[in-house]
């Protein structure tokens, strides 16, 4: 697969991973923003503001560009999380060019003021939403309490008060500040031309504001907090733990990936044998997290209450023994192996090479071939794995859990 | 590479219904020489993603690997088709594991309306929830439930399906090499009592009100599939559709609103879901029903044009997937008893006009809906049956 990027002379970065045998083309804008650059007074901005720049323009309504989007047969979405936003989908070949018109032209909104109110609703439903879902009631509260303090610790989503109280000013001004191409990339995967990408990026993005908006990165937070949520309502008991780990810039993050996939994948892990298999709980996980100049490791665990105590005691062993031995050697080569092939089979999409492509630039400002990374992935020995679970202490964490128990 | 062997939730014998998912726990716990461990490993050291289902007619064992490790890969689903172990010690948290998925599914009331619709629909056992019921699962045994699976596991009604680089000989060679032994006995049927259909509230302290809505609708064989397609994808084909414009766009009640087709092989429906909080509750279900029965008064070209265009690029944009095309191999299989090609699909897509959607709605027109509600408050359901 060929690799070109550009720099417009505006600031905008344009990539492409090119492949074309794919039936289609994925295209789409990384904007480095999100929740963590938000201030108190619009917490929820970015992902209100993702859902408001498809409600159109002088040129479109929302229903136009619906209505071109799917008479396109695009397959397309949109994506914030703490700190990116991406506008992004894929066509036929084709369609490409057409795409990316309604792609550029979705970044210039009016933002009107009938739309936000009407808007306002369906993210006040996507929190109700949410607040129906245990494991992310779980996340969330986590992260409040592992990154307190830090802008990492506010939901994506807003709160009910924060989403009610923001004005459409507000937002507006958010936009302006933090949309501009210095943070902006444009990326293509699949069956893409690049050149065609180029002269039509240059043609329209040539009028956008030349900056680079500025992300505040305070070191995470050191102190450890234990909440207990109830709600006598829920039948299980949902745990979950917050632990360091390595920024998504760190060398040790192959390493970290590993640990977490040893420990807790869904089947064969440490975790798996020692309460999935048992039946103690029905699911546990460990999922690295790797964020931008910091990193953690999130484990879940649901269980039956009256299991809880056990649970939650074995996890924590079961992390102290592999943080004091390490992995095997069988270990480690059965999760390089999963992981690698993991990663070979989603490069099959070019929707998901997007993804993996828009995400390194946006960390690390490179790009790192599929079999690049694999090879990354081969090098790591058990000697790091053993050493980034000692210098990113396991047994350093928050801890949230949340069902029937009052206390655990 | 999908492997489907015809022991699903639909054949468990009355009184041991989660028989089948009880037995996904425990299949992998050790087959021929190899321990639960040791056969996790082989795979893991293969690369093999895999992960298994039991749904309606199928236990579903779902595998993907780079194309070089798929003889090793076959040679391991042998053992796992032929010798698994089956063993005592492996029952009981097998049970368990299902009794506590049962459980959990109440914290997860979006997924449990959508389990109670399907089971309300369809005829049983065709859409009964796979995980079964409490009592059932705790009155079974080791043995009950092993002379169930291995008595009705056999190559009859078994699909193979493998796409991504192979060649045909090679792969028909492997399957010869390892199955060709596997005794064979009688694909099993099963026997259906009528649907329950009706409506039911499930009142429970929820964030958001769950609405889901079934209709009958019709299955692949039928002249009317593909206009029962585009109809749906008018209704909920992207953010265009009737449903999202209606429903989301224009008055802002849901962020999640959508009609999906179901089918199994004798029968099909329309499924549609909306969240909401309690007090958009009525008015959701009343705009959704409204959008549902308004279809039959007519679509537009462009939004026939629209759809079938949605649909083919579905298709060809899935082609991408070697997971996606070994599913929709193995499904046609089973569903037509043989795989249709893109060019089929994509014309008889193109074939469609206004006048066959038309004609599927006047067949099939908006009503005999089953319904489920779950949330704080009652809503009232005099939609549903005018």
């Amino acid at each position: 697969m060929e690799f070109r990027e550009h720099k417009l002379e505006n600031g905008l970065t344009v990539l492409a991973e090119m492949n074309p045998a794919a039936a289609s083309a994925a295209q789409g804008f990384f904007i480095r923003t999100g929740s963590r650059d938000e201030t108190p007074e619009v917490w929820g901005v970015s992902h209100f503001l993702e859902h408001m720049m498809f409600k159109g323009n002088e040129q479109r309504t929302a229903h136009d560009f619906n209505l071109a989007f799917d008479g396109l047969g695009a397959q397309y979405n949109a994506a914030t999380s703490q700190e990116k936003t991406v506008y992004y989908g894929a066509v036929l070949a084709e369609h490409q060019h057409e795409f990316l018109t309604l792609l550029c032209d979705l970044l210039r909104p009016s933002l009107r003021q009938d739309d936000f109110d009407v808007e306002k609703q369906v993210i006040l439903d996507e929190i109700a939403l949410y607040e129906d879902q245990p494991t992310w009631r779980v996340y969330r509260e986590l992260m409040a309490a592992y990154f307190d303090g830090h802008p990492l610790g506010h939901d994506v989503l807003g709160t009910i008060p924060s989403v009610t109280d923001m004005t459409r000013d507000g937002m507006l001004r958010y936009f302006q500040r933090r949309y501009v191409s210095g943070s902006m990339i444009l990326v293509g995967a699949g069956n893409v031309n690049f050149d065609a990408m180029v002269a039509q990026a240059e043609g329209v993005a040539e009028t956008w504001p030349t900056a680079l908006a500025p992300r505040q990165h305070p070191p995470a937070p050191d102190h450890r907090d234990q909440r207990v949520l109830t709600d006598a309502d829920l039948q299980r008991q949902h745990i979950g733990i917050m632990s360091p780990a390595p920024s998504e810039q760190d060398e040790q993050r192959y390493a970290a990936e590993l640990a977490c996939s040893i420990l807790g994948d869904v089947t064969n892990s440490r975790l798996f044998y020692r309460l999935i298999e048992p039946a103690i709980a029905e699911d546990a996980q460990v999922i690295y997290e790797g964020l931008d100049g910091v990193g953690a490791a999130f484990t879940y665990v649901s269980c039956d209450p009256a299991k809880a105590s056990e649970a939650l005691g074995l996890v924590r062993q079961e992390l102290k023994t592999f943080q004091d031995g390490g992995p095997t050697d069988a270990e480690l080569a059965a999760a390089k192996n999963k992981l690698a092939s993991g990663a070979t089979l989603a490069s099959e999409s070019p929707m998901r090479r997007l993804m993996g492509v828009g995400n390194d630039w946006c960390y690390r400002h490179s790009y790192t071939p599929l079999e690049e990374s694999i090879q990354e992935l081969m090098v790591v020995t058990r000697q790091d794995v053993q050493d980034v679970t000692r210098q990113w202490d396991l047994s350093a964490v928050s801890l949230v859990t949340l069902g029937p128990l009052e206390s655990l | 590479m999908t492997l489907r062997v015809p022991v699903g939730p639909i054949y468990d014998p009355v009184g041991m219904e989660g028989a089948a998912a009880v037995g996904v726990e425990w299949w992998l716990r050790g087959a021929g020489d190899r321990d639960t461990r040791q056969l996790n490993d082989a795979l893991d050291s293969l690369g093999c993603r895999h992960s298994e289902a039991a749904a309606a007619y199928f236990i579903t064992f779902a595998a993907a690997q780079v194309h070089q490790r798929l003889p090793e890969v076959l040679e391991l689903y042998r053992d796992i088709m032929l010798a698994p172990r089956l063993a005592d010690d492996g029952f009981e948290p097998s049970r368990d594991l299902v009794a506590n998925d049962l459980l959990s599914l109440d914290d997860h009331p979006a997924q449990k309306a959508n389990v109670l619709i399907r089971e309300r629909f369809f005829p049983a056992p065709l859409g009964c929830y796979h995980l079964g019921r409490p009592e059932a699962l705790a009155s079974m045994t080791a043995e009950s439930v092993r002379d169930h699976v291995l008595g009705n596991l056999a190559p009859a009604g078994s699909i193979l399906a493998v796409a991504g680089k192979i060649h045909w000989d090679e792969l028909r060679d492997l399957a010869e090499k390892h199955f060709a032994d596997w005794p064979g006995r009688p694909a099993p049927a099963a026997q259906t009592t009528p649907a329950t259909g009706g409506f039911e509230h499930i009142e429970k302290d929820t964030a958001q009100t769950h609405i889901a809505l079934a209709q009958p609708s019709v299955t692949l064989e039928s002249k009317h599939y593909y206009p029962s397609r585009v109809a749906v994808c008018v209704l909920s084909g992207g953010m265009s559709g009737r449903l999202m414009t209606e429903v989301r766009e224009k008055r802002g009640l849901v962020y999640r609103v959508g009609t999906s087709y179901r089918s199994l092989k004798s029968h099909a429906g329309w499924f549609t879901y909306a969240g909401t909080v309690p007090e958009k509750a009525q008015e959701t279900l009343d705009v959704t029903v409204g959008e549902l029965r308004r279809l039959s008064e007519g679509i537009s070209e462009a939004e026939l044009a629209r759809a079938k265009t949605q649909l083919k690029s579905d298709t060809i944009m899935g082609l991408d997937l070697s997971g996606t095309r070994s599913a929709w191999m193995d499904s046609d299989w089973h569903h037509l008893g043989r795989v249709r090609t893109i060019d089929e699909i994509t014309q008889a897509i193109d074939a469609v006009t206004t006048d066959d959607v038309m004609a599927y709605l006047n067949a099939f027109p908006a009503k005999d809906f089953v319904g489920v509600v779950i949330g704080p408050e009652p809503i009232d359901t005099g939609v549903l049956e005018a």
